[in-house]
């Protein structure tokens, strides 16, 4: 989502990376939210990295049981995000029919994620049961509980929000995540799969994000509902991630 | 009451230095060439830069000297008796000396008596540390002219006796060691100085501070450029707890690293802070002209650049200017030698009224600098 790597891999790759793309021109309300959510997104990933168990990714110090660890507690994450998703395509009405089938499409895409997760548990040496046996961790609960509440509310456009925090989180595993774990414990990719595939998949919504943006972001009051969702999620997520529950029972 | 920068004045020791000459200047670690310089000049894009060391690697011009020098250029194209200068403010990486501060260093080689003196210690963002702090004197009253000095002598960090000697370090342990060589080919020499006044210059343009803020995220990243340790995963000690000097130069304590895998955070929190300054409604990105940036846009991947157009705030390309190819990354000495170089180019035109904003990131725990200035003219 917010690639601003500095370049060093050589010259080349500036080139390609810096072809020319349609920069879409959204109405004054869409550009504000994004900026807002620009920041929410920044400060997001920012303090990911006081998260104790992230923190170890920066200094080098994860180990396989740090990512058995991560693994058990995202699973139920993923398999409640698959609820909530569908969840906010039935609580549009026919006037947001192009949200909701772009709500459904994403649905579709990532709703047995879940199953990835699994095999990557068991490829990095953990056993199925522990991982199928996880419950969720105090902060999955109430990250969890917050979405549900806001996709049972009608139209929930503030919701761009959440997915707006969650695609990126998908965007940054891939990017910055998967290789540094397999660096630091000489897993291989097959531990990590649920991270690359997120983040190849999410790479595509950007687009997609911006017009939907354009299309409901029309107003101060929605600009602020979508603003505050991202900061709830993104508070959350980041619960969900301090709080990890470590007993294998 | 308003603050003005009424002349600037810089020194890059010795002739511009090709790529291809690098190397003979730092020298060879232990007689082979690097694998990396290559990948990591072209990457920079740098074509010229200066050393205040020799092929031998003996320095021929100290840190303070070339502050100085800087800081006399400065003074002598100002409208102002040197007496007048209230107070010296003096920002580097590191002075010739560990202590005392660089300014007494720099005052003594200037002459100026008596004065007020600020020695500011960091990375990059140092430099703007020093230049709000002489700002923020003269906004207070307690002088009517200041002078903001930045000096950098990285060299003496990366010539090849510094690899060789840290014989247990993981440089020597590898084959390629990214962290340690990134900066090795990145950096050089050179200072800047400006002189801030109440008042503007009698003649020519001077540059009205409008604000300078800053954003350090010291306290949720890690740190990420230093010298001081060894770079070792979970080793906590730094370069004074080792016995001997000696033990900590062997253990690659002494050596300048540079996390490259945590350096996008700086492009990230740059982003960060100039949204949020926008937000406060203290930058307006329609009315910037000029955009002096410490890194150049090839270093921004596009996609955040096209997401800040998105969110209409982007600034466009033909509006950054820089001298990092010509003159080399100097580090906290970098914004001053481009605003030197800015007021006099014929690549831009300058007019009454203009509005630049200029932006220091610092990658050593992550503090990101900012400074609108309007072009004036008395």
């Amino acid at each position: 989502m917010t690639d601003g790597e500095i370049l060093v891999e050589g010259a080349q790759e500036t080139v390609d990376e810096m072809v020319e793309t349609d920069v879409p021109v959204m109405n004054p309300h869409a550009q504000v939210c994004l900026q807002h959510l620009l920041r929410v997104w920044l400060g997001f990933e920012r303090d990911l990295s006081t998260v104790p168990l992230l923190r170890r990714l920066d200094l080098g110090t994860y180990t396989v049981e740090d990512h058995l660890c991560l693994l058990r507690n995202l699973r139920q994450q993923v398999i409640e995000g698959s609820r909530w998703i569908t969840r906010t395509a039935s609580s549009f009405d026919r006037n947001y029919a192009e949200i909701r089938s772009t709500v459904i499409a994403h649905a579709v895409d990532e709703h047995r994620d879940y199953e990835l997760l699994e095999k990557d548990y068991v490829a990095s040496g953990g056993q199925l049961e522990d991982i199928l046996g996880m419950e969720r961790n105090v902060g999955s609960e109430a990250l969890h509980g917050f979405l549900m509440y806001r996709a049972s509310r009608n139209n929930p456009v503030d919701l761009l929000g959440a997915m707006w925090i969650i695609e990126g989180l998908g965007e940054k595993m891939a990017r910055s995540w998967a290789e540094r774990i397999h660096e630091l414990t000489g897993l291989g990719e097959d531990s990590t799969r649920f991270m690359t595939y997120h983040g190849h998949n999410d790479g595509d919504h950007m687009q997609r994000f911006y017009r939907t943006l354009d299309d409901v972001c029309v107003d101060e009051t929605t600009t602020s509902s979508i603003v505050k969702t991202a900061q709830v999620v993104a508070r959350l997520y980041r619960l969900q991630l301090e709080e990890l529950n470590h007993d294998v029972e | 009451m308003s603050v003005y920068i009424t002349s600037t004045g810089a020194f890059l020791p010795g002739p511009p230095i090709s790529t291809g000459e690098v190397e003979g200047i730092l020298g060879m670690v232990n007689g082979q060439p690097s694998s990396l310089r290559v990948q990591i000049q072209q990457a920079n894009k740098i074509q010229t830069r200066h050393y205040a060391i020799d092929a031998q690697q003996q320095t021929t011009h100290s840190n303070t000297e070339m502050a100085s020098e800087a800081a006399e250029q400065c003074l002598d194209r100002a409208f102002l008796d040197r007496q007048s200068v209230g107070m010296l403010a003096v920002a580097s990486t590191q002075g010739d000396l560990p202590a005392p501060g660089m300014a007494s260093m720099v005052q003594a080689n200037l002459g100026l008596p008596a004065i007020e003196i600020l020695t500011t210690h960091g990375i990059c963002s140092s430099s703007m540390m020093a230049l709000k702090a002489a700002y923020n004197s003269l906004l207070v009253g307690d002088h009517d002219a200041a002078v903001v000095v930045s000096s950098e002598l990285s060299s003496r960090l990366l010539k090849k006796q510094r690899y060789e000697a840290a014989t247990e370090s993981t440089f020597a342990a590898k084959r390629i060691d990214f962290n340690t060589e990134f900066l090795r080919w990145m950096l050089s020499d050179g200072a800047g100085a400006l002189l801030l006044q109440s008042t503007p210059a009698p003649k020519g343009y001077s540059l009205r501070i409008d604000w300078v803020r800053g954003f350090s995220h010291a306290h949720a990243l890690p740190t990420c450029m230093s010298v001081g340790s060894a770079g070792h995963p979970g080793d906590e000690r730094t370069w004074q707890d080792y016995d001997s000097y000696a033990d900590a130069e062997r253990a690659g304590a002494l050596l300048l690293r540079q996390e490259v895998r945590l350096l996008d955070n700086i492009i990230r929190m740059g982003v960060d802070g100039y949204l949020r300054l926008v937000q406060e409604g203290v930058s307006e990105p329609a009315k910037i002209d000029h955009f002096l940036c410490h890194y150049s846009s090839h270093h921004f991947r596009s996609k955040i650049l096209e997401m800040l157009d998105a969110a209409g705030v982007g600034i466009p390309e033909d509006r950054w200017w820089t001298n990092l190819y010509t003159r080399g990354n100097t580090g906290a000495a970098s914004l001053f030698i481009m605003l030197d170089e800015f007021l006099r180019t014929d690549e831009v035109t300058i007019k009454e009224g203009d509005c630049i904003l200029c932006f220091v990131p610092e990658s050593g725990r992550f503090n990101t600098t900012y400074m609108q200035l309007t072009v004036v003219k008395q």
